[in-house]
Parts: C-alpha cells; sequence; structure tokens
C-alpha cells in the first residue's frame, strides 16, 4: 500500500497525480489519499530594497513556477495559476473522512482548484464537488474541520513535511520525483 | 562570464557545501560521460543564512539557532535525510554539517580545474565532496584545497595566487549574476534558455540534449 498526502492547491501534488496512478496501474497498488496543508504563495514582487533572502524567495518561487507550467505542458496540462493561492481546508477536511475510493474526489477536487479556481473551502462547491465525484459521504460539514486538524496533527507526527508525500515501507518521500525509489519498494514488497 | 552564456551544450552551477549538489555530482558527470559532451561547470556559493536562517552544531546538537522557525527545522532536517539515503545508494556518507561552511575556497577550485585540468574535474570533486561531507575537510583553509587538487592530479603551484585574484574575481564576479538570471540554488543547470534547479531534471536534460525525440519525460531521481 502507499500513502500519498495532498493538498489541492499544491501544483506539485497536481501535477503527481498522473504519474502516482500511472505507478499504481502497473503495479496493482492500492493507493491512501491523505490530506496535508502545504503554504503556496504569490510570486513575490520585485521590491525596491530587496533582502538577499526576498531575493532568494521571489526568484526560488518564480522558477518553481515556470517548471510547473512546464511540465504540467508535457502532461497535457494548460496550468494556470490562480491570481492568488484559494483556500483548501474544507476539501481537505471532506478528504479526511471520506470512507471508500477517495480517488474521484481527489481528481474533482484537482480539477475544481486548477481548472476553475474554485473556492474549496465554500462549503457549497465542496458540497457540489461531493456530489459529480459520486463518492458518498456521511459526515457534517459544518464540524468537518475538526477531523482535518487531527488528520493534519497525524501527518505532522508522522514526519511530513510537504506534498506530495509518499510513504511506503516507513520512508517518507516528498514529490514525485521520488517515485523511481518508491516503485522499486514496492516491486520488493510485491515479491 | 556571464552566468546563462557558454560555448559548452549544458553549464552546471554547484556548491561543495549542499548536500543536493553532492548527490547530484555523480549523476551529472555520468550524464556527461554518456553523452561524450563536456558542461560548464562553474561555482554557485550560497548565503545559506540570508534565506534558511543559520545554526551550528557541536557534538550533533545544535548550540545556536538563527532565523528557523519549526517548520523550517523539519524540512531542513527531512532534506538532509532524503540527501543522505541517496548518498548511500551511491556507496557515500553525507553527515551534516556542523556548521555553515564558506565555501568560495573549493569552489574556486572548480574554476581552477576547468581552466587547468579539466579533465580532472571528477577526480576533484571526488577530492572534496565525499570527505568534506564525512567532516574530514576543513575548506576554509587553503592548503587543504591545495592538498585536494593534488590528490586529484591537478597542479596546485599557483591556486592560492588564482584564488588571491583572478579566480577570486571571476567567482565574485558571478554571484551577483544569479538571482537577477532566475538562478537561486544548486545544483542549477542552464540548457540554452531553459534553467533547472535540482538533479530530478536530469531525464529531461539527457533527453534534450539527444535530440528531444519521443515524449518529454517527467522529473525523477535517477536509480542505478
Amino acid at each position: 500500500m502507499l500513502t500519498v498526502y495532498i493538498d489541492f492547491k499544491s501544483p506539485a501534488a497536481y501535477l503527481a497525480i498522473k504519474p502516482t496512478l500511472d505507478l499504481a496501474s502497473r503495479l496493482s497498488l492500492a493507493l491512501t489519499w491523505r490530506p496535508f496543508q502545504t503554504v503556496e504563495r504569490d510570486v513575490p514582487k520585485l521590491g525596491k530594497e530587496e533582502t538577499v533572502g526576498e531575493s532568494h524567495r521571489r526568484v526560488r518561487s518564480a522558477s518553481q513556477r515556470a517548471l510547473a507550467i512546464k511540465y504540467a505542458g508535457h502532461q497535457g496540462i494548460d496550468l494556470q495559476f490562480p491570481l492568488h493561492p484559494g483556500e483548501t481546508d474544507l476539501a481537505l477536511a471532506v478528504l479526511a473522512e471520506l470512507e471508500g475510493d477517495r480517488l474521484p474526489f481527489v481528481e474533482a477536487a484537482f480539477a475544481a482548484y486548477w481548472k476553475d479556481h474554485a473556492d474549496l473551502n465554500d462549503p457549497a462547491i465542496v458540497q457540489e464537488i461531493i456530489a459529480a465525484s459520486g463518492v458518498v459521504y456521511t459526515c457534517d460539514l459544518n464540524t468537518a474541520h475538526e477531523s482535518l486538524g487531527i488528520a493534519l496533527k497525524q501527518a505532522e507526527d508522522a514526519g511530513i513535511v510537504g506534498a506530495p508525500a509518499y510513504v511506503i515501507a516507513e520512508q517518507i518521500f516528498v514529490g514525485r520525483e521520488h517515485l523511481p525509489w518508491i516503485e522499486e519498494i514496492a516491486r520488493a514488497e510485491a515479491g | 562570464m556571464n552566468v546563462l552564456q557558454s560555448d559548452a551544450p549544458l553549464i552546471v552551477y554547484v556548491d561543495i557545501k549542499s548536500p543536493y549538489a553532492f548527490v547530484a555530482i555523480r549523476p551529472t558527470l555520468a550524464l556527461e560521460a554518456d553523452l561524450g559532451l563536456q558542461f560548464d561547470w562553474r561555482p554557485l556559493t550560497l548565503d545559506i543564512p540570508s534565506y534558511l536562517g543559520s545554526a551550528e552544531k557541536k557534538a550533533g546538537k545544535v548550540v545556536a539557532s538563527k532565523g528557523r522557525s519549526q517548520k523550517t527545522w523539519n524540512a531542513i532536517r527531512y532534506s538532509y535525510r532524503d540527501a543522505r539515503r541517496y548518498a548511500e545508494r551511491q556507496g557515500l556518507m553525507l553527515k551534516g554539517t556542523e556548521k555553515i561552511w564558506d565555501s568560495t575556497l573549493p569552489n574556486i577550485g572548480i574554476l581552477w580545474v576547468m581552466q587547468t585540468a579539466r579533465d580532472r574535474l571528477g577526480a576533484y570533486f571526488e577530492a572534496v565532496y565525499p570527505p568534506f561531507w564525512r567532516r574530514e575537510l576543513d575548506i576554509e583553509d587553503i592548503s587543504v584545497v591545495e592538498t585536494c587538487l593534488r590528490d586529484a592530479g591537478i597542479e596546485a603551484d599557483g591556486f592560492a595566487a588564482f584564488a588571491d585574484g583572478a579566480g577570486r574575481a571571476q567567482h565574485d564576479a558571478l554571484q551577483p549574476q544569479f538571482h537577477p538570471n532566475g538562478i537561486y540554488g544548486v545544483p542549477s543547470y542552464v540548457l540554452g534558455d531553459e534553467i533547472f534547479f535540482g538533479r530530478e531534471h536530469i531525464p529531461y536534460l539527457r533527453w534534450a540534449l539527444t535530440g528531444r525525440d519521443g515524449v518529454a519525460p517527467d522529473i525523477a531521481y535517477e536509480i542505478a
């Protein structure tokens, strides 16, 4: 089994979905999707008086964005960043509470955020995603944040520091660039 | 020297004190050898405290820390663990450093080797990187860097003057050009007008340097 921590507002997590599903399909690997809150920021504007640190963060952010768009293009995805990073807490809370196969909700929520730039903290929108994805959600959206808090604490305690994060054989890997090693472990586990 | 321009097909920026660069050296040298090319290797001396805060350790314990939140610490610890496991796959040892070193001298050494003994560059990296990450080298001591050069079969006479003169000037002239040109860390790769940070782009670089046939590969840390 491969556990995958995601945040719908993370471009890295979004771009990891297809290669992760491809891997799971090749190896008949069961996936468990769990929520994690990443911190996404606007690309800082060039300041008149920038410290080296501020300049570093601005250049890093712009570079990461450009590379995400480049690799998204290779997947056939026209990656459009929202004007400002949105909130995803409620959708993540639902993810924490869903029973059964979470993948339809995961795919629908990523699409809503990245194609429609939807507010995934809006109960009406999250309810629409639940309905459209066909998953069975029996909990209460009004109290879902409590489940998210618990899930995030568990993720933090487990040592998760970013998304997408993969946990397999008690090892944590942050980023889809680790999929070759993850595949090696999965194959070894499968015998 | 313009940070984005070279006669070589690829510019590679590295810093001796970066664990990410450490685990990228052998795969990048292997790419160079596989393709029968010569890359333009250059130093980028990181100003780590400016963006990650600073810390000092003694006997494995943090004794001083400035500007680092718990999240930053967690991310740094993960990064070291991650680099360490990939280093181990390459048969290398990676111990966390006990302070943030000034790597200017061994980085100027890269320029020296590129200009005086290009074919010994791999040997120089082997003489510097693995022992530094075993905590066996004081890379701020020029005599230590000279010994590394000699161990790699490279003439070290004249290096001190180079490190104090032309080499220092070349190194220092590069540093302020990085951010304005979109480069912020190591390893960084410059392929024409494309800039990549991280060895996860090696599959793409191989694809691009061999004609861009077929579908572009995704990012990946290649494993042997």
